[in-house]
């Protein structure tokens, strides 16, 4: 593959690919929680109605697929990141930024030990003894999310795309 | 113009054998309840089941400490293959345990212990946060 293309290209491929899959993790799970937040009960109106009116139990499985190929991914190229971008943080004195690093590490594990229990609550989401469990777990899922997306997207910026 | 909406948060009955089955819904639940304490303690013992060094592409069993000219070890794929390990264990235990038992397990833990296992994260990140202090 490197005869084709630079091994910073490779990289930053799969990075990119690493982007487009939390992309759409990220979005899908903060329909989901939007919906289970704060379901609409009326007539459609504007874009934020919309926001919250999707079928959510629909996402469930894209959302496991997605969280785990992000995961999978994301695990590729922190072998990459622990040499050529933890070191060179470290001698720079960016301790905030890998400690916030090994925090996000640690957030997708725990992220994923929930998903059989998530998607087993949205596949009975007819059951109401479920409710509170999947709600609770859909939105501790968002969070994480969002969580692990902003601080990929900082680190980024601090050492990522072309370094 | 409007579109009614409902409530979107329901779907017709499971009919996957999986979401239907009373045995998976114990697996996963215990699974995923175990799972986040079982990930703080592993990392609080430090029982990775493999050490991954990327410098030099070698994986090995359980914990291997620093080695001269290896680079830095890598401990976070052990760490998560222990307790996918431990949690399914738990969970498989689970599933042979009567109903009327794994029915009382409060589903509400699903959400509880990770939230719970964040302040325990941070602490244990306190190397990096001291670090970042002292400079």
């Amino acid at each position: 593959m490197t005869s084709w293309i630079s091994t910073n290209t490779f990289w930053t491929l799969w990075l990119f690919a690493h982007l487009i899959l939390a992309v759409g993790l990220l979005g899908a799970l903060t329909h989901q929680a939007m919906a289970v937040a704060l379901p609409v009960h009326q007539p459609a109106g504007g874009i934020v109605t919309r926001f919250r009116a999707v079928p959510a139990a629909g996402y469930a499985t894209a959302v496991c697929v997605l969280w785990v190929l992000t995961y999978i991914v994301g695990s590729y190229i922190y072998t990459k990141y622990r040499i050529y971008i933890r070191i060179p943080l470290e001698a720079a004195h960016y301790y905030k930024t890998g400690g916030f690093f090994d925090f996000k590490e640690h957030v997708a594990t725990i992220g994923l030990v929930l998903l059989p229990a998530y998607w087993y609550f949205w596949k009975n989401a007819q059951d109401p003894q479920y409710d509170n469990a999947r709600k609770g777990v859909t939105l501790v899922l968002a969070a994480m999310c969002w969580f692990l997306f902003i601080v990929g997207h900082v680190l980024n910026n601090t050492r990522g795309f072309g370094s | 113009m409007s579109t009614t909406t409902t409530n979107t948060s329901r779907t017709a009955p499971a009919t996957s054998s999986l979401a239907a089955s009373s045995k998976f819904k114990t697996f996963a639940t215990v699974f995923s309840i175990t799972g986040p304490v079982v990930y703080c303690v592993v990392q609080f013992l430090n029982w990775p089941l493999v050490t991954f060094w990327p410098a030099t592409d070698r994986l090995v069993w359980g914990y291997e400490g620093a080695r001269a000219g290896e680079g830095p070890n890598m401990l976070w794929y052990g760490w998560t293959l222990t307790t996918i390990l431990v949690a399914a264990a738990l969970g498989i235990i689970a599933m042979m345990l009567p109903e009327r038992i794994t029915n009382r397990i409060p589903l509400s833990l699903i959400w509880i212990f990770p939230i719970l296992a964040i302040p325990y994260v941070i602490y244990s990140l306190m190397p990096w946060w001291t670090l970042a202090a002292s400079h």
